[in-house]
């Protein structure tokens, strides 16, 4: 455990030996444990403390960044007279205003004692209770039980202050047969307490059991009831595509241009909610700065994107608290995001669903268009046909060609009920729906 | 660092000896510096140092592993008990022991030979050369949109097991490249990139960056980005298609080396990256593609941004084939995977860095070359599609079904190069694809293309690998726009 006192004690002594003009010490720890296992065994079984100091000194507007892991007096007072070395050496970027304020961030309970304390045994006594349950159904699991606790504390020398832990835990499985069948389902939870291994198992073994002597569909547009999990997968792509400031201030981003105007259906609201119970994420970002809610999608209607002070400045706006770590130079992005409920069931989508294709989740998401949204990738571990309002027969894996943005202008219907998705270290929190005219292609011949 | 890894060993010995079958551990280093600018305006370096300790044990049939950022002696006693302890969580569920075979013993030393350190040269040089493609890009007028990159990663990486292996080895990565864009209106973006789309990524030094030769092509990527602006899209239809080496080293990557990472055929990435079409029952039997299609594992091929001289299990690298005239006849496998088919370990075990565990990598995979050269591929073709560069590719979870697309191509119309045509993709099967290929190119055309981003495992582990190729023919393969 990262102590706090002690961690903006030496970073703040780091601090005086700059001689930019501004300098930020950025700490970002890990303490990830994560038990995979396949074939009913575990195969990895590991832990990992991570701790990193990122520096960023300015002098005259040229920027200097640097890193150690060494977290000595001596260590992290050489890193700070690196970055400003580095920074004599770079050019002057014009467009550089300022390293953020103080401001005060709200206190959130993110750091569950439950999750923190989760140790290999727990772990494992989770992953032989689902590969138990499978193992009666005559099924064999994969998965991986993963618990993380992220520190991260911020110092600048205009008085910046920030320090925070926040902890996670995720249980993902697949239950599979001896016929290729699969099914796969996943449970993540700030408080690992709250994620049952009997309650996935079941959902995975019932997908499995459904998805024996799968039949092939013909490529064309069909309705589709995808699964939280499914629009998840989407909108993290329509979130690498536009929702930061620097894609959209290079005129990179599909919300180029479109700010107030209608992009998507009128029952689509998505909104970057950093500060909603059930993700208890961090309540700043990598510069110190208070993550606020941003409206992204209103209605329809698209409002705004995610910033970070030097974004914010070029589009003559504030910081909306989303900067990454100092060395990235993907511009800001979303890190909690939360599509609006709609007031429907699954099995009311299902129900009113004459002829459709039921889809758990996707694989390999890629860029076919980024301006036009437009993705592929392929269906994966539980996908059924829908006839005459009722799920019936497996079908093959099939490829899909979409635009997200087109996909979400055609969503008949919205589940009341939303779950917790994550990705890439992006937390969503998201409904199921029902979206018509969704482009499927067979993967045969 | 040498006196850290004595130290860490020393725990590891004290603690391991008695209770464990084996053990090992790994102290890494690794330095990355990337410099980057984006229509002439230079983005922040990012320059970074990582250096960590990673323990694995295998007790009781079971595998335990634990690694930490902080060196100090209370922390090594904490990071090899909880490596132990993580070890004996294991076996509470696992009911088959896992089997090493024969634990390596290999003690030496490798470096990759560079002639230029691009970490003690100035970064005014550097950012020359970047400004300096800046303006041969920004000479073609009509070209607005621009990025170029260099980046270079030195990883020191210490090795020692208790069965005896003693290993340093240093491995010194140079890549570069730029994007020719124009961007017209608020939807529509063209661009064009060299070497390819994210650049080209090699074993050692600067001086490597002469050879990607991105001044002398620069004018004519930036012209066919301005051809792409009026070209037409990508005919809808069956034709013959021949891919650029770039494209093919891809191709190889996704179909021919993740099916045939034994850890996946084995199921280990069921619930992530997926499996594999490519089982052990097939091996030796499975036509994998046509007789022309040679290819082989090789850590040891020089230059190759896979080129080591061991594995993260300590197993000295070798070339071992793993499609012999079409037929599959070899996997990429650890010392693990390699036991379950009573095979020899193709060294391909490999960990990101000291903060995860050895997986079932790709290394240099080399499609070995043909007798034909470009032209006279090209001059065979009655209807079909050049496809060069790299913009798109997704392949489901089996690795079957794939589509992948190029940046730009041309028709090829009674043996000719025509009309140049946007983005096309082409989508198939994947023995049904390697089987339709009718020539693998011509050595004097070849390639061996740097991978730095490959995706596997959980946590997500960025592998590097390298796949070799010329310019790859395939007859009726079905093409897009």
């Amino acid at each position: 455990m990262i102590d706090k006192d002690q961690t903006l004690s030496s970073l703040k002594e780091a601090l005086e030996a700059s001689t930019a003009d501004q300098t930020e010490l950025c700490l970002i720890g890990e303490d990830l444990s994560l038990t995979r296992f396949a074939e009913s065994q575990i195969h990895q079984n590991m832990y990992r403390a991570d701790t990193t100091v990122y520096v960023r000194a300015i002098k005259n507007k040229k920027i200097g960044i640097t890193s150690t892991g060494d977290l000595s007096a001596q260590a992290l007072k050489q890193a700070v007279v690196d970055a400003c070395t580095i920074a004599e050496l770079m050019p002057e970027d014009s467009d550089f205003d300022s390293l953020p304020s103080p401001q005060t961030a709200p206190t959130i309970t993110a750091n569950d004692a439950a999750t923190t304390e989760n140790t290999p045994l727990l772990r494992a006594d989770a992953v032989g209770k689902v590969v138990e349950l499978c193992r009666k159904s005559d099924l064999q699991t994969a998965g991986a039980y993963r618990v993380t606790t992220d520190t991260v504390a911020v110092v600048n020398s205009l008085g910046v202050e920030q320090f925070g832990t926040s902890s996670r835990s995720e249980l993902s499985l697949t239950a599979n047969g001896e016929k290729g069948n699969a099914g796969w389902a996943i449970a993540y939870a700030h408080d690992a307490k709250t994620i049952s291994p009997e309650q996935i198992a079941k959902r995975a073994i019932d997908k499995a059991a459904r998805s024996l002597d799968p039949i092939s569909l013909e490529t064309g547009p069909y309705t589709v009831i995808l699964e939280p999990a499914a629009v998840g997968q989407l909108l993290l792509f329509l979130a690498f595509m536009g929702f930061g400031a620097k894609t959209l201030y290079q005129q990179r981003s599909f919300m180029a241009g479109k700010i107030g105007e209608k992009i998507t259906g009128d029952n689509i609201t998505i909104i970057e909610d950093p500060l909603a119970p059930e993700f208890a994420g961090l309540p700043f970002d990598y510069e110190g700065v208070p993550r606020k809610q941003v409206t992204l999608i209103e209605n329809g209607i698209a409002r705004g994107v995610v910033s970070n002070s030097y974004y914010a400045r070029l589009l003559q706006s504030e910081s909306t608290g989303h900067a990454l770590p100092p060395n990235n130079t993907y511009g800001p992005y979303p890190k909690y995001m939360a599509v609006g409920a709609g007031n429907s069931t699954i099995e009311e989508m299902v129900a009113s669903t004459g002829r459709g294709v039921y889809i758990t989740h996707f694989w390999y998401v890629n860029f076919l268009n980024p301006m036009k949204t437009q993705v592929t990738g392929t269906t994966r571990d539980g996908t059924f046909l829908i006839e005459n309002g009722k799920i019936g027969a497996a079908i093959k894996n099939m490829r899909i060609n979409q635009s997200i943005l087109e996909a979400f202008a055609n969503a008949e219907m919205i589940s009341k009920t939303r779950e917790l998705y994550p990705q890439y270290s992006v937390a969503m929190l998201v409904p199921a729906m029902k979206i018509n005219n969704f482009g499927l292609e067979t993967t045969e011949g | 660092m040498i006196k850290l890894v004595e130290d860490i060993d020393g725990w590891l010995n004290k603690l391991t000896k008695a209770k464990c079958e084996y053990a090992d551990l790994r102290v890494q280093q690794i330095e990355i510096e990337r410099l980057s600018s984006s229509s002439r305006k230079i983005e922040p370096v990012e320059k970074s140092v990582t250096l960590g300790f990673g323990v694995r044990v295998l007790k009781d049939g079971s595998w335990g592993f634990a690694a930490s950022s902080q060196f100090n002696e209370k922390e090594y006693e904490r990071i090899v008990k909880l490596a132990i302890a993580i070890a004996d969580a294991s076996r509470k569920v696992n009911k088959i022991p896992i089997e090493l075979g024969q634990y390596p013993t290999a003690k030496g030393n490798y470096e990759t030979p560079f002639t230029k350190d691009p970490f003690t040269m100035s970064i005014a040089e550097k950012l020359d050369l970047l400004a300096h493609w800046e303006d041969l890009m920004h000479a073609d007028a009509a070209i607005t949109a621009t990025m170029a990159f260099l980046d270079f990663r030195r990883e020191t990486k210490m090795f020692r097991s208790t069965a005896g292996s003693d290993i340093k080895q240093v491995l010194l990565h140079t890549g570069a490249g730029v994007t020719c864009g124009i961007v017209k209106g608020r939807r529509e973006r063209y661009e064009r990139s060299f070497p390819t789309s994210s650049g080209q990524f090699v074993s050692g030094g600067f001086e490597q960056i002469a050879s990607f030769k991105i001044d002398e092509n620069i004018p004519k990527v930036a012209a066919q980005a301005v051809e792409m602006q009026t070209a037409a899209e990508c005919p809808e239809k069956v034709a013959d298609i021949v891919l650029s080496p770039d494209l093919a080293s891809l191709q190889i990557h996704e179909s021919i080396g993740h099916p045939l990472e034994l850890d996946r055929v084995f199921g280990s990435e069921r619930n992530f990256s997926g499996t594999s079409f490519a089982t052990t029952d097939k091996l030796n039997k499975l036509k994998y593609a046509s007789e022309f299609v040679n290819v082989y594992s090789d850590p040891t091929y020089p230059g190759g941004l896979a080129t080591y001289k061991y594995d993260d299990d300590g197993v000295e690298a070798s070339r071992t084939p793993l499609i012999k005239d079409g037929i599959l006849v070899g996997y990429l496998s650890s010392l693990e995977t390699a036991k379950r088919i009573n095979a020899k370990s193709s060294a391909a075990a490999r960990a990101e860095g000291w903060g995860n565990v050895p997986l079932v990598r790709m290394t240099n995979l080399t499609l070995e070359p043909g007798d034909k050269k470009f032209a006279d591929m090209i001059a065979e073709i009655e209807d079909g599609i050049y496809i060069e560069g790299v913009e798109q590719w997704s392949i489901d979870d089996n690795r079957d079904n794939f589509t992948l697309g190029g940046e730009v191509g041309w028709e090829i119309k009674n043996g000719k190069l025509g009309a140049m045509v946007k983005a096309p993709s082409y989508s198939g099967n994947t023995v049904q694809f390697w089987n339709s290929c009718d020539s693998t190119g011509h050595k004097d055309e070849w390639v061996l293309w740097g991978t730095p981003n490959c995706g596997k495992g959980e946590p997500g582990q960025n592998g590097r690998t390298a796949q070799g190729a010329a310019y790859v023919r395939f007859r009726q393969v079905k093409v897009g726009g």
